[in-house]
């Protein structure tokens, strides 16, 4: 477990020492800063445009920072070929992997335990109240969710050649499964075989990354989740980040590295 | 430096060679008689009629609000979220939206579909009712669908819906009856002597600033603004269910001010004009009959509103 | 003498890019043993598969036959490499981390504790004359200063077999001084050292025995002085080029070895 530690540690000084969180995080501030700005009918009090605002662009971010650093890690290691001082030490593959998702999704986890504080602080400045539980619910459930599209990456990276071809077809595929992945089933419900069929399968393959999405319950002051919905939703994350990282690793294991 | 001076000054000279020419271009632009641009609006000019779609959405967006995010998809059943009367609002044909507002969704198809639905919101409620707390002291969270209809009305400034529907949670809920009576104005301004907008100012002076001559005055002259664009019209689009139902409403209320001030014949002259579009003329008939046994006794008795 | 590192008929294949063309064989039933103490040179010439038997020792690449062994252990096993330090021809670390941040990254690699980690890096850095830049980015490095760094990273764990590839490779004349005076000194600690160059003259000087390869075959092996009187020759330079069939004819029609400078 050191070695995977040791790597993810590397992983995150790279990420902290990177401009890329501290970009998003300054266009995310001042967007929703400009967007606060603006008061309707003088009312002082209208929030939920503002988190809405405010989250979707914590989500953009989020998903370009997991997709960007994670779709970068290995293909910049053996084009840099510091794979190889690596993987001369008595480190496996699979420890490799591990360390990378890890220090992966460590600096997904932190960065969006920065992005919900500020998120909070802009709500709480207007609705003055502070639902703890509730925001600790979307952050961890965020938090999940960027582990399966972490995994999905380096996945991505180990099948595919470029680091572009790897960030365009995760970031389709994940705003694909975010946006229409609830509703797949239905639309197959209306097509012809077979058609329905490889729908229907595509449905039930997909991580069904939109039962994380927790935005609008909180944009809405909707009540919490039952902590044991939350708890099995996390499970679920866990089990298809292992699932990725499984495939990945059958990959990985019998690549030349040069 | 010195082998890139002279490619700095070739670069300033284009630059200002090119803006030179672009001021003398607009010049004469704006002068050709070809150029039909009417509005210097960035949006206008980049996306033109499309804004409408996009205040299409921002209105509906307003309406997910006030349903805090409980709203059919393009992928649910929208036709059993539109209750008859919503259909008829959007012109939609009733007999073909029987369904309930709570409806849309149907039963959850499987495993994945129940267990995202704690994900999302799953109850209908309505803000004004205290949205998903059920909290009535929370009746003024309404306020949240006010950013969404302001844009929608900056995008389509002709949709006279959504300064309506943007006055009415102003000045009812909210008790901001100045900015209400701001946005009523404001879409007279880009829609002149709407007959629509005109009755909702009316009600404004009406039931909130309780002047009833100025009440009366504007529902003159939305009735007359009416009947000037009705001018020359067919009978088919002269009663519409629109047009019939603003004339109801403004020859109603014509009545019921006319009653107060116990001018009954007035009264009874507004009725009738009421009783030719209403749905139900019988009730109105009789209220008629009682006015004109009211004339025909002594004063003093009481008018009974029928709305 | 215990064999350190040992090869049995490893044979190695690229698949060819090109539609219906064979592999290309890169190695074929290479036979290689170290002992434990020597120092060891692995000669060839470019394209032999010095790299090849490198990486696959390393596990970077899996052989299509054959096995390779490092210390008895199967180098398929991580756990191989855990006595082993290596230094590649072209040295690449981290240029986001300092030269001391990689040294312990590398020393968390191979579990070594937190006093017993600063102590030993404490002396790398003063063996590798890096003191004063340690906390520098690696990215403001010069070439030797990474060669350097790489130095250090391959002895972090007091390495029982150094494996060097080129390791003077672009240095200066007092940079190569250093890397031979590491190397005699890891000898004189008894341990092993596997290096491939192409410094013929450094590899007479330091080695104990060579092995000279060619198109992916074992051609030549032995101590320096028995293979200069085997193959008739004056210096390991004219070896290298006899068994590699390098031979042109003198104007009075004798073979003489051309293109060489002694060492």
């Amino acid at each position: 477990m050191n070695k995977i530690f040791a790597i993810g540690k590397v992983v995150l000084l790279e990420m902290y020492r990177r401009k890329d969180f501290y970009v998003l995080f300054i266009v995310t501030a001042l967007i929703t800063a400009v967007m606060g700005s603006v008061t309707f009918f003088k009312d002082e009090q209208i929030v939920r445009y503002l988190k809405a605002i405010c989250l979707f662009l914590i989500w953009a971010s989020s998903l370009f920072i997991a997709i960007g650093a994670t779709a970068r890690q290995i293909p910049a290691e053996r084009e840099s070929r510091t794979i190889f001082p690596l993987m001369a030490k008595p480190v496996s593959r699979a420890q490799v992997l591990l360390g990378k998702f890890l220090g992966c999704w460590l600096a997904c986890g932190a960065a969006l335990v920065i992005f919900y504080a500020f998120f909070g602080c802009v709500a709480a400045a207007r609705e003055h109240q502070w639902p703890l539980a509730n925001y600790f619910q979307a952050w961890s459930l965020h938090w999940a969710m960027l582990g399966i599209v972490v995994a999905m990456t380096l996945f991505g990276s180990l099948v595919l050649t470029a680091v572009s071809s790897n960030i365009t077809i995760t970031f389709i595929a994940t705003i694909a499964i975010l946006l229409v992945g609830r509703h797949l089933h239905q639309v197959a419900l209306t097509m012809s075989e077979p058609s329905a069929i490889m729908i229907t399968s595509l449905y039930y393959v997909i991580p069904h990354l939109e039962l994380f999405d927790m935005r609008d319950l909180i944009v809405h002051d909707w009540p919490l989740i039952p902590w044991g919905i939350w708890f099995i939703a996390l499970v679920y994350a866990a089990a298809y980040s292992a699932l990725l990282l499984l495939l990945s690793w059958l990959v990985f294991r019998r690549k030349v590295l040069q | 430096m010195k082998t890139t001076r002279p490619f700095v000054l070739l670069m300033l000279l284009l630059l200002v060679l090119s803006s030179g020419l672009a001021a003398r271009i607009d010049c004469w632009f704006m002068g050709w008689p070809g150029n039909h641009e009417t509005s210097l609006n960035p949006l206008d000019v980049m996306i033109g009629d499309a804004q409408k779609l996009f205040a299409g959405s921002f209105y509906r967006e307003a309406d997910v609000y006030y349903h805090s995010g409980y709203y059919p998809t393009i992928f649910d059943n929208r036709a059993a979220f539109e209750t008859a009367h919503m259909a008829a609002d959007t012109g939609a044909v009733a007999s073909h939206n029987q369904g309930d507002e709570a409806g849309f969704r149907s039963q959850p198809l499987d495993l994945i579909d129940a267990f995202n639905r704690h994900f999302t919101p799953n109850r209908h409620t309505h803000l004004d009712e205290g949205g998903p707390t059920d909290d009535l002291s929370k009746s003024e969270e309404v306020r949240e669908i006010l950013p969404w209809l302001k844009i929608s009305s900056e995008l389509d400034p002709e949709d006279i819906q959504t300064y309506i529907v943007t006055a009415f949670w102003l000045r009812t809920r909210m008790g901001n009856v100045a900015e209400g009576e701001q946005v009523l104005r404001e879409g007279l301004r880009y829609n002149p002597d709407n007959p629509q907008l005109l009755f909702e100012l009316g009600q404004v002076y009406f039931e909130n600033y309780h002047d009833l001559q100025r009440a009366r005055h504007i529902w003159e002259a939305a009735l007359r603004c009416w009947q000037q664009q009705m001018a020359g019209k067919p009978d088919s689009e002269r009663f519409n269910f629109d047009n019939k139902f603003i004339v109801e409403q403004l020859q109603t209320r014509l009545a019921l001010l006319e009653e107060t001030a116990g001018n009954f014949n007035a009264a009874i002259a507004h009725w009738e004009q009421a009783k030719a579009v209403a749905p139900d003329p019988g009730k109105m008939q009789k209220h008629i009959n009682e006015l004109k046994q009211k004339l025909a006794a002594p004063a003093n008795a009481p008018a009974a509103a029928i709305h | 003498m215990s064999v350190i590192l040992k090869t049995e008929k490893l044979r190695v294949e690229f698949a060819s890019r090109e539609f219906r063309q064979k592999a290309k064989v890169a190695l074929s039933s290479l036979d290689l043993t170290v002992n434990a103490g020597e120092i060891f040179g692995f000669l060839g010439p470019n394209g032999a598969g010095k790299t090849t038997t490198i990486n696959v020792l390393l596990g970077f690449v899996t052989p299509k036959s054959g096995a390779a062994y490092l210390f008895g252990i199967d180098v398929r096993q991580p756990i191989a490499r855990q006595r082993i330090g290596y230094l590649p021809e072209m040295t690449y670390y981290y240029k986001f981390l300092t030269a001391e941040e990689l040294l312990r990254f590398y020393a968390k690699i191979f579990g070594l504790a937190g006093a017993e980690a600063d102590k030993r890096i404490d002396r790398l850095f003063k063996l590798v004359d890096l003191e004063q830049a340690r906390r520098r980015l690696l990215k403001t490095y010069s070439k030797g200063m990474q060669q350097r760094v790489g130095l250090a990273q391959a002895l972090i764990n007091d390495p029982d077999l150094l494996i060097l590839d080129e390791p003077t490779s672009g240095l200066d004349p007092l940079g190569r001084m250093k890397v031979r005076e590491i190397i005699q000194r890891v000898k004189n600690e008894g341990k092993t050292v596997f290096f491939s160059s192409h410094e013929l003259g450094e590899v007479e000087t330091v080695c104990d025995r060579v092995v000279i390869i060619n198109e992916g075959a074992l051609k030549a092996e032995g101590r320096v002085s028995d293979l200069v009187q085997k193959y008739q020759t004056h210096s390991l330079e004219q070896v290298f080029l006899k068994v590699i069939g390098y031979e042109t004819t003198s104007s009075a029609g004798a073979p003489v070895t051309t293109g060489a400078s002694k060492a």
